[in-house]
């Protein structure tokens, strides 16, 4: 293992999260004040830097390129920039939308943003991770600092349940992915992720790959909330201050999803483990099928907004399994797809837990789905943009969230022989279902009329952030074709 | 091309128009409505541009506008109209001003969301009328949902949470079903052209296999059958008719229903020959179930509405019979009985639309007598009734005459391996529908127009104002036009339908296989049987299981088993066929074995 200085100016994302988040820290120590919107603004700068410098060593870079960093440990290449820039926007986005929560539901605390860009560094290190070691270590460095995000409402006893069981469970999670790691590395002899495909295939010990590759499922079954490893999120996704929901929602999520491209893309790719026609992708095309089910069955019967939107990200990691599986079976777009899904996937996460934290305010949060009753003859342009990030997580053109899911289907649909095709249609059933649930929000916005005037938490970030995804959500579904060549 | 511009300025005015109304300050209704429709009519001139383009001998599709959409994808913005669509897209452009203009002030709520969705909704129905690609036929198709379901929903009835829930879920169900279809002829497709595209022209080169095709055919037929609606799948229908405001309900029956039989025409029955096939019986039975059944359920409704909607059931029922005889005059009948319908159910709702707003009941029982309170509308309502009963010297007559005449005549002209079950009986049956379709017309127009006037409040009803009557003349002027001229458009409509007819027998004696292009395959019909002998020889070769294939009665065109010279050089170009297909092969035939594939 060496260390090359030349290597950090590839890592300048990840340095400039780390850094400001430490200077957060500490500028909070110094701070005085009640309101931190400075703070907020602070980390979005720092965190839209980072996905500046991304989007800058993004096209230094040539298509296939894979720049090894750190001795094996990163590695530097276009997918993996892509992901760091949606997730440094991603947390721009919740820094943004935090400060007006803040303020109405009393939970000032500035430690949150240096926190918020901690956990956003582990999510670059996913990105770029090229050993199971880093993929360890990124997962963790997000994870705690979402665990503290999760219990910063310290008042809230739903808040405080919440983080405990998410970091109870977030801790299980972490003995089978070190559990996981430890057997596929004595199977293999080795962590390196490019070199595991190849040692893995001529292991003399598969029921080593087995065991390891089932628990690495599991893991990460846990991290993207999968069913039967979901029980967290729901409560974890309504207790949490709205803003950390949209950040654990879109961010931690994309985040576990860019790893698994990483380990069962690459290291676990090919034809290595013998569970059968699909390899490892048989436990996980039916983990998808299942999630995708239960989540959105589960959604249906949801009253609470941000439980039902919990479940529809449920049903949303279903699809992004899908899209997994795809990739290891080797379809050739589901690379492409799949970082397509989570753009489009997290715009429209964060643009909706944005507009459910414009609706509540200190007296009223606003979270049932009756409390929204006649938004659109009174907000008629907050309503028009719910509507359109809602069609977008039930996948109605022309919206981002549509193409994403054709892609991501199509990719599926690649798998030789059409050995997904089941899967397709247990999908695109399961969209028909969302679009139930979805439609009651809008039903209940514009069909019904208002009991008592809204009184919406306003503040400049958080409308920046309703008027920036909504737009860019149906940018994504009208000229897919830039995003395409972006990140195929 | 020329005149390709006309098609992207039609699609785009009204979009157009919707951002510009959305722009306006919300109380200036005025406003809106106005611009509404100074928009709509715009896209009505716009769209009699194409007239001018339009070259009536030409089969193929004319005004072509294609643009790369999404590269990485093949998706096309590719739009153009062949003799098919092209009355399709004038019937829409001259529905939506004449909607917009009867809306008046039935609605004072939300006036310009009102008038931007239905500007969205005319976006959406003209494109999946003209377009090319697949993908953008999909996206347009689903752009139609939305709109309605906020006009169902917002601008509804006493129930209109449920009857627009049910109509998106029932709309939904239906294409997504459709949209696995889609991926599965455009991954196959993508492998035989060599680059993945949803040009529809392109996808159309390509064969698929026998068993692909009925399984595309059922998934795409289900979307268009919800669409139609085809009985038993028409029960969203009367709901979302009753709730939806009259602007609603008009574009509803006049322009939504056709994208049914559209659809079976522009898309499944081209692209799955072997699958319209296997599913025409059970659609032409279920045709003509429902024109019964409609024509009986409409006569047992007190409500005008429900009469109407079930009428629907029962007009569209001829619609869908006449495209699955297969015969020109069947499909022009078909489209032409489209187009009758469009303009006489218009201003049936349009008129029940005036019922209402003097009285706000839609029971006939409330009616009786009033005729002679409003002889203007009397008569020109008694000549749309007139026109949709099928009365000679009107729209109506023309459709289903060639309707039920193109599925008598059915049985001779029917290429091989396509079949219906007793043409002349399903032709006769559907003949009744013409029947009982005046006598419950009639029975309405006498219970709202004749008998005594014995309710008060009918006592004072205002005649026809202006507006009202701007809206009725162009309806009555269309069905007489279309009754006593049929000949123009039945002659644009021609080539195109020849050209389907001839397409799809040809598409149909094409072997089945792995998928390949049309053409590539050299096997004619004649040479069906030892085909299907060598693929049977393979499948007991692989120990494929399920193999009970009748080799009895195969032979094609010719009914019986001949070996012309130079079969066993076929049974080698066949084997190897096999080998390079691979897999896919054995699957295909392995699974049409199974399913019971009817030998020709």
């Amino acid at each position: 293992m060496s260390f090359n200085p030349a290597d950090l100016g590839y890592l300048v994302p990840y340095l400039i999260l780390a850094a400001t988040g430490m200077l957060l820290v500490l500028a909070e120590a110094f701070y005085h004040g009640e309101d931190r919107t400075a703070l907020a603004t602070l980390t979005a700068a720092g965190a839209f830097a980072s996905a500046i410098a991304s989007v800058v060593l993004f096209r230094q870079l040539e298509g296939n390129t894979k720049i090894s960093l750190l001795g094996d440990m990163l590695v530097a290449d276009r997918t993996g920039y892509v992901l760091s820039a949606l997730f440094a926007v991603t947390t721009g986005l919740a820094a943004l939308s935090s400060p007006a929560h803040q303020r109405e539901h009393d939970w000032q605390i500035g430690e949150y943003y240096g926190v918020m860009l901690l956990s956003a560094s582990g999510m670059v290190m996913l990105a770029h991770a090229a050993n199971l070691v880093t993929v360890f270590l990124g997962i963790e460095n997000m994870s705690i600092g979402v665990y503290v995000m999760c219990a910063m409402r310290r008042r809230s006893r739903r808040g405080n349940e919440a983080a405990m069981k998410y970091f109870l469970i977030g801790a299980f999670a972490t003995g089978f992915l070190m559990y996981g790691i430890a057997l596929i590395y004595g199977a293999g002899g080795t962590t390196k992720i490019a070199q595991l495909a190849t040692v893995l295939s001529q292991t003399k010990n598969p029921g080593l790959v087995v065991a390891g590759g089932f628990l690495l499922v599991i893991a990460f079954g846990f991290k993207v909330a999968a069913v039967p490893f979901h029980m967290w999120a729901p409560d974890a996704y309504e207790g949490a201050p709205t803003p950390v929901t949209a950040f654990m929602a879109a961010a931690v999520k994309a985040a576990a999803v860019a790893a698994m491209i990483r380990v069962f893309g690459t290291a676990l790719g090919g034809d290595v483990v013998p569970f059968g026609t699909l390899g490892w992708a048989s436990p996980l095309v039916v983990i998808a099928a299942i999630t995708i089910t239960v989540g959105n069955i589960t959604a249906v019967r949801q009253d609470n907004i941000k439980r039902m939107l919990a479940y529809s990200s449920i049903s949303h990691a279903g699809v992004l399994l899908v899209g997994v599986s795809a990739l290891g079976l080797g379809a050739p777009s589901a690379n492409t797809s799949l970082v397509y899904y989570l753009i489009a996937y997290s715009f429209t996460t964060m643009g909706a837990f944005a507009i459910v934290a414009y609706v509540g305010s200190r007296n009223r949060e606003r979270l049932l789905v009756d409390d929204w009753a006649g938004l659109g003859a009174q907000h008629p342009a907050i309503a028009l943009g719910m509507t359109i990030l809602l069609l977008s997580f039930g996948g109605i053109p022309p919206t981002g969230g549509f193409f994403a899911k054709f892609y991501i289907f199509k990719a599926a649909m690649e798998v030789y022989d059409g050995q997904l095709l089941w899967l397709v249609v247990v999908g695109v059933i399961n969209s028909a279902i969302s679009i139930y649930y979805y439609l009651r929000i809008v039903t209940a916005m514009y069909f019904r009329e208002a009991t008592q005037p809204f009184a919406p938490t306003r503040s400049g970030g958080l409308l920046f952030v309703i008027v920036v995804c909504p737009l860019l959500v149906l940018e994504l579904g009208i000229m897919p074709g830039w995003w395409l060549r972006l990140v195929g | 091309m020329p005149g390709s511009f006309v098609l992207p300025l039609v699609l785009g005015l009204p979009i157009l128009g919707a951002i510009f109304v959305m722009c306006m300050p919300r109380s200036e209704t005025t406003l809106h409505r106005g611009l509404g429709l100074a928009f709509t009519i715009a896209t009505l001139v716009a769209s009699l541009f194409m007239l001018r383009y339009f070259n009536p001998r030409e089969a193929g599709f004319q005004l072509v506008f294609d643009t790369e959409w999404i590269p990485g994808l093949g998706a096309h913005f590719k739009t153009g109209v062949d003799g098919i669509s092209v009355f399709l897209v004038l019937l829409t452009t001259l529905l939506m001003p004449l909607t917009l203009l009867c809306t008046g002030k039935a609605i004072e709520k939300h006036v310009r969301e009102f008038t931007a969705a239905m500007l969205v909704l005319e976006t959406g129905m003209l494109g999946a009328f003209v377009s090319l690609d697949l993908f953008l036929f999909y996206v347009a198709w689903e752009v139609m949902l939305i709109p309605m379901y906020l006009l169902i929903g917002i601008w509804g009835g006493q129930r209109r949470l449920y009857a627009s829930i049910k109509f998106v879920i029932y709309t939904m169900v239906g294409s997504l079903l459709m949209l696995v279809a889609i991926f599965y002829v455009y991954v196959q497709a993508g492998s035989v052209l060599g680059g993945y595209t949803t040009d529809l022209e392109r996808l159309l080169t390509v064969a698929l296999p026998y068993n692909a095709q009925v399984w595309c055919f059922a998934a795409f037929a289900l979307a268009f059958a919800i669409k139609v609606p085809l009985f038993p799948l028409h029960t969203w229908l009367p709901d979302a008719h009753v709730e939806a405001p009259t602007a609603g309900s008009v574009i509803l029956a006049g322009v939504l229903l056709k994208f049914g039989i559209y659809g079976f025409l522009r898309y499944a029955m081209p692209m799955f020959p072997h699958g319209a096939a296997v599913w025409a019986p059970t659609i032409a039975i279920l045709s003509v179930i429902g024109i019964i059944y409609g024509a009986i359920v409409a006569f047992a409704q007190d409500d005008v509405k429900k009469l109407v909607a079930y009428s629907s059931v029962s007009h569209l029922g001829f619609c869908a019979l006449g495209v699955f005889a297969l015969t020109s005059y069947g499909i022009s009948g078909s489209i032409f009985a489209m187009l009758s319908h469009g303009l006489t159910t218009g201003g049936l709702f349009l008129g029940i639309g005036v019922l209402y707003e003097r009285r706000h009941t839609r029971r006939l029982s409330e009616y009786g007598g009033i005729w002679k309170q409003m002889p203007v509308f009397a008569g020109l309502f008694l000549i749309v009734v007139m026109g949709s009963a099928g009365l000679p010297a009107l729209s109506g007559f023309v459709g289903e005459f060639l309707t039920i005449l193109g599925t008598f005549i059915a049985g001779d002209t029917l290429p091989g391996g396509y079949e219906l079950p007793m043409p002349r009986l399903l032709g006769a049956l559907a003949a009744t529908g013409v029947v009982l379709g005046a006598i419950y017309l009639l029975w309405m127009f006498q219970k709202v127009f004749f008998g005594k006037l014995d309710k008060a409040k009918n006592g004072k009803l205002p005649d026809l104002n202006g507006r009202e009557l701007a809206t009725f003349i162009p309806l009555v002027i269309g069905i007489f036009l279309l009754g006593v001229f049929p000949r123009p458009l039945l002659f644009v409509m021609e080539p195109a339908v020849q050209k389907f007819t001839r397409d799809f027998g040809r598409r149909i004696t094409e072997c089945d296989g792995p998928p390949h292009s049309y053409g590539t395959r050299s096997c004619d019909p004649r040479m069906k049987g030892q085909a299907d002998i060598q693929r049977n020889l393979d499948d007991v070769a692989r120990g494929a299981a399920g193999v009970s294939h009748t080799l009895g009665g195969t032979g094609g065109t010719g009914g019986t088993v001949n070996t012309p010279p130079g079969a066993g050089a076929r049974g080698d170009e066949g084997a190897a066929g096999n080998g390079a297909g691979g897999s896919a092969e054995s699957a295909g035939s392995a699974g049409s074995a199974g399913t019971g594939r009817p030998t020709p």
